[in-house]
C-alpha cells in the first residue's frame, strides 16, 4: 500500500502515509471498523520513525477518518459520502496543481493540456 | 524536555592534525537523532567520547543524566552500542556471545533476545568469527538491543551491509523504539536511510558540528532558486545564501538555506526575478551546506 | 560475570592449559626414573639426586612459559578489538582486570593440581635410598608461586596499551643506557647488577625462579 512512499519528497512523511490512508478509507479499501496496523508494526514495515506514525494517525483523527482508542489501537471511522466525496476533490485537486506546475516547467502551454487531456479521456472510454 | 546525550564546549585533539574544537551537541530524550558528517569529520571520535572510550581535553558530557566518563560504568548499563567494527571474541558461538553480554547487563530480556536471533536468522552455534559481515552487523544490533537501553548509539551500523540486511536492521531498531521511548544516536552516511527515520540532524565537518536542527527545517529549509538579474551583492537577505552560481546570460542558480516561502518577495526589492524553487532532498541539501563551509565561493 | 569470562578464557587456553597439565604431571615422575628399578646403594643416591637437580631445571621454565602463555591468551581477544569491547561493558576497568585475572589464574590451577599429582605418585613409587628424602609439598607450593609470579608479571605487561608495553621497554633501555654511559665515564654505578640482586634474591619477586628445584633431596 505504502509503495510511493518517497522521503525525498518536500511533503513530509507523516503527509504521505495520512495522505494514502485518508484515500484508502474514501475510497472504500478500508472499511469502517478495520483497524490500521500497530504504530509499531508499521513504523517497523516502512522504516519510519514511530513518531511519523503518531503524527499521521493523529492528523487522521483530526479530520475525522480514524479513532484512536488508547490501548486498543487506530480504527477506521465511518466516513459520510460528503467526506468521501471531499477527499476525492481534494485529491483531484492536487493531481491538477501537479499537472499545472509540471506542465509549466516543461513550457507546455494550457491549450496544448487540454487537448492532451480530451485526447487521454477518449482514449480511456473507447 | 531533558536530554539524553549533551556535549558542552568540548575539545578533543588526537595528533597534530585533528581535532575536536568547542563542539557543543544536544540530543533530546525520545528523539531519532542523525548524525552527518563526510569520512574524517569526527563523527566516531565524538561518539568514543560520548561513550566514555576516550578522554576529552576540555569540556562537559552528559549522558542520561550522569557525566561520562566519571560515571561512565554506570551509566553504560543504559547505553546500547553498535560499533563500526565488530570487536567481539571471535571463538564464542553466536549463543555463548549472548551468554557473555547478558552476564554483564542487568536488564537483559533472554526472550527478546531468542526472538531476534530467529528473526535475523542467525544459527545459535556458529562462531562470531565465521560470521559474514552481515550477520556480524545484525548480531551486535541485537545485542545492543536485547540490553533494553535507554540510549542507543550506532556508529555506521548498517555501513557495508547488503540491502536486505540494512532492512532487517533498521526494522528491528525502529520496533524497539516503538515500544521504549529510547533515544537513538545514529550516524551514518547513508543519508537517505537517515532521512527516513530521523527527526533530528547534526552535521559535521572538520570536527565542528556545522549545523543542528530538526530534520523537517533541514530538509524544508535547504532550497535551490533560480535567480535572473541579480546584482552581484544580495545584502539584507532573510535567508543565508550557501553558494550562487552564474548559469548564462543573467540567470543565476542559488543555494540558500532557512528559506520560507514568503521570502520570495525579497528578490522584488533587489530589481531581481525569481523563476523557480527547487526542493533538495537530504543528501543534495547536505552536500550544498558542506560545500558552503568550504568553498571560497561561500557567502554565509 | 566471573562464569562467562572464565569460559570465554577457557576456550583460548584449554590447549595451553591441558598440555602444560601433562607436562606438570610427568616431570616429577620422569626426574625419578633412575631410582625406580635401582636398588638404594650410595651410588644411586648421587646418581639419582643428579638425575633430579637436572631434570628441576624445567620447572621453573615451564612455569615462566604457563605464566607467559595463559596471560597472552587472556588478553588476546581484548587486543584484537582494541579493548572497546570491554571498555564499554558497564563496570569499572579495575573489575574487570580482576576478573580476567582472576579466571586465568583459576585455569593455572590445573597445572598446578597437575604438578602435585605428580610429585606425589613420583615420591611413593620411587624406592628412595635412605638418607635422602622426597619434598612433593614444598616442590608444587614453590611451582604454584612461580607460575602465579610469572602470570602475574605478564599479565600486567599484556593489560596494558602498546604504549605502555613501550614505556616498560622505554625504562628498561634507559637504564640499560644509563649503566652503559656510567662505564664509559668511569663511574661506578652498577645498577643492572643491583637490580639484579633486587629482584632475583630472596624476597625479591623473582628469586622463586633461581636455585635448585629438588623433589628429592638430603
Amino acid at each position: 500500500m505504502f509503495e510511493q512512499l518517497d522521503p525525498r519528497s518536500p511533503n513530509p512523511l507523516y503527509a504521505q502515509i495520512a495522505n494514502r490512508l485518508r484515500v484508502a478509507i474514501a475510497a472504500g479499501e478500508l472499511r469502517p471498523g478495520a483497524a490500521l496496523p500497530s504504530v509499531r508494526h508499521l513504523a517497523g514495515e516502512l522504516r519510519v520513525n514511530p513518531a511519523t506514525v503518531v503524527q499521521a494517525y493523529r492528523d487522521l483523527e483530526t479530520d475525522g477518518f480514524v479513532e484512536i482508542r488508547q490501548g486498543a489501537g487506530t480504527f477506521v471511522r465511518e466516513v459520510p459520502p460528503e467526506g468521501r466525496a471531499r477527499e476525492r476533490a481534494r485529491q483531484a485537486t492536487t493531481l491538477v496543481r501537479q499537472m499545472l506546475g509540471e506542465a509549466g516547467r516543461l513550457g507546455v502551454s494550457l491549450a496544448e493540456l487540454q487537448a492532451a487531456i480530451a485526447e487521454q479521456i477518449g482514449v480511456g472510454t473507447a | 524536555m531533558t536530554n539524553a546525550i549533551e556535549i558542552r564546549q568540548l575539545h578533543y585533539r588526537a595528533g597534530r592534525a585533528f581535532q575536536l574544537r568547542q563542539l557543543d551537541l544536544n540530543v533530546p530524550s525520545g528523539a531519532i537523532y542523525g548524525f552527518l558528517g563526510p569520512n574524517g569529520s569526527g563523527k566516531t571520535t565524538t561518539i568514543r567520547l560520548v561513550l566514555g572510550l576516550l578522554r576529552p581535553l576540555a569540556g562537559r558530557i552528559t549522558v542520561l543524566g550522569d557525566a561520562i566518563p566519571d560515571a561512565a560504568p554506570r551509566v553504560l548499563a543504559r547505553v546500547g552500542y553498535v560499533p563500526e567494527q565488530p570487536h567481539l571474541d571471535p571463538t564464542l558461538t553466536v549463543r555463548e556471545t549472548l551468554r557473555f553480554q547478558a552476564a554483564f547487563y542487568p536488564h537483559w530480556d533472554s526472550p527478546c533476545a531468542e526472538r531476534l536471533l530467529r528473526q535475523f536468522e542467525l544459527d545459535g552455534r556458529t562462531a562470531f568469527g565465521r560470521l559474514s559481515k552481515g550477520q556480524k552487523g545484525k548480531l551486535m544490533t541485537l545485542l545492543a538491543l536485547a540490553q533494553r537501553p535507554d540510549l542507543l548509539v550506532l556508529d555506521e551500523p548498517t555501513d557495508g551491509l547488503d540491502p536486505v540486511v540494512r532492512r532487517d536492521v533498521l526494522s528491528a531498531l525502529l520496533d524497539y523504539v516503538s515500544q521504549r521511548r529510547a533515544t537513538v544516536f545514529i550516524s551514518s552516511h547513508l543519508v537517505h536511510e537517515l532521512e527516513r527515520i530521523c527527526d533530528w540532524i547534526g552535521v559535521m565537518d572538520n570536527g565542528r558540528l556545522i549545523t543542528e536542527v530538526p530534520m523537517t527545517r533541514f530538509k524544508n529549509g535547504i532550497k535551490r532558486l533560480r535567480v535572473a538579474g541579480a546584482p552581484p551583492s544580495a545584502a539584507g537577505a532573510p535567508f543565508v545564501i550557501l553558494a550562487r552560481e552564474h548559469v548564462n546570460g543573467g540567470a543565476e542558480t542559488w543555494v540558500v538555506r532557512d528559506w520560507e516561502p514568503e521570502m520570495a518577495a525579497y528578490f522584488a526589492t533587489i530589481g531581481a526575478a525569481l523563476n523557480d524553487v527547487i526542493d533538495l532532498d537530504l543528501e543534495e541539501g547536505f552536500v550544498e551546506l558542506l560545500r558552503s563551509f568550504r568553498g571560497p565561493s561561500s557567502s554565509s | 560475570m566471573f562464569r562467562v569470562m572464565l569460559y570465554s578464557q577457557w576456550k583460548w587456553t584449554r590447549l595451553i592449559v591441558a598440555l602444560g597439565s601433562v607436562a606438570a604431571f610427568a616431570l616429577p615422575i620422569v626426574s625419578v626414573q633412575g631410582a625406580a628399578r635401582a636398588d638404594a646403594s650410595p651410588l644411586q643416591a648421587g646418581e639419582l639426586l643428579q638425575a633430579v637437580q637436572s631434570w628441576g631445571t624445567l620447572y621453573p621454565v615451564l612455569a615462566a612459559a604457563l605464566g607467559l602463555l595463559v596471560a597472552i591468551a587472556t588478553w588476546a581477544p581484548d587486543h584484537r578489538g582494541r579493548h572497546v569491547h570491554a571498555l564499554s561493558l558497564p563496570l569499572p576497568r579495575w573489575r574487570y582486570v580482576l576478573l580476567r585475572f582472576g579466571a586465568g589464574a583459576t585455569l593455572l590451577a590445573a597445572p598446578i593440581v597437575a604438578v602435585s599429582a605428580g610429585a606425589l605418585l613420583a615420591t611413593w613409587s620411587a624406592t628412595i635410598p635412605a638418607g635422602l628424602q622426597g619434598y612433593p609439598g614444598a616442590l608444587a607450593i614453590r611451582f604454584a608461586l612461580a607460575v602465579l609470579v610469572a602470570y602475574a608479571v605478564f599479565f600486567a605487561v599484556s593489560a596494558g596499551t602498546a604504549r605502555t608495553a613501550g614505556i616498560i621497554l622505554g625504562l628498561i633501555g634507559s637504564v640499560i643506557l644509563v649503566q652503559i654511559i656510567a662505564g664509559v665515564a668511569n663511574v661506578d654505578v652498577d645498577l643492572l647488577g643491583k637490580l639484579q640482586v633486587a629482584v632475583l634474591n630472596w624476597p625479591g619477586p623473582l628469586a622463586i625462579f633461581t636455585g635448585r628445584w629438588m623433589l628429592i633431596d638430603v
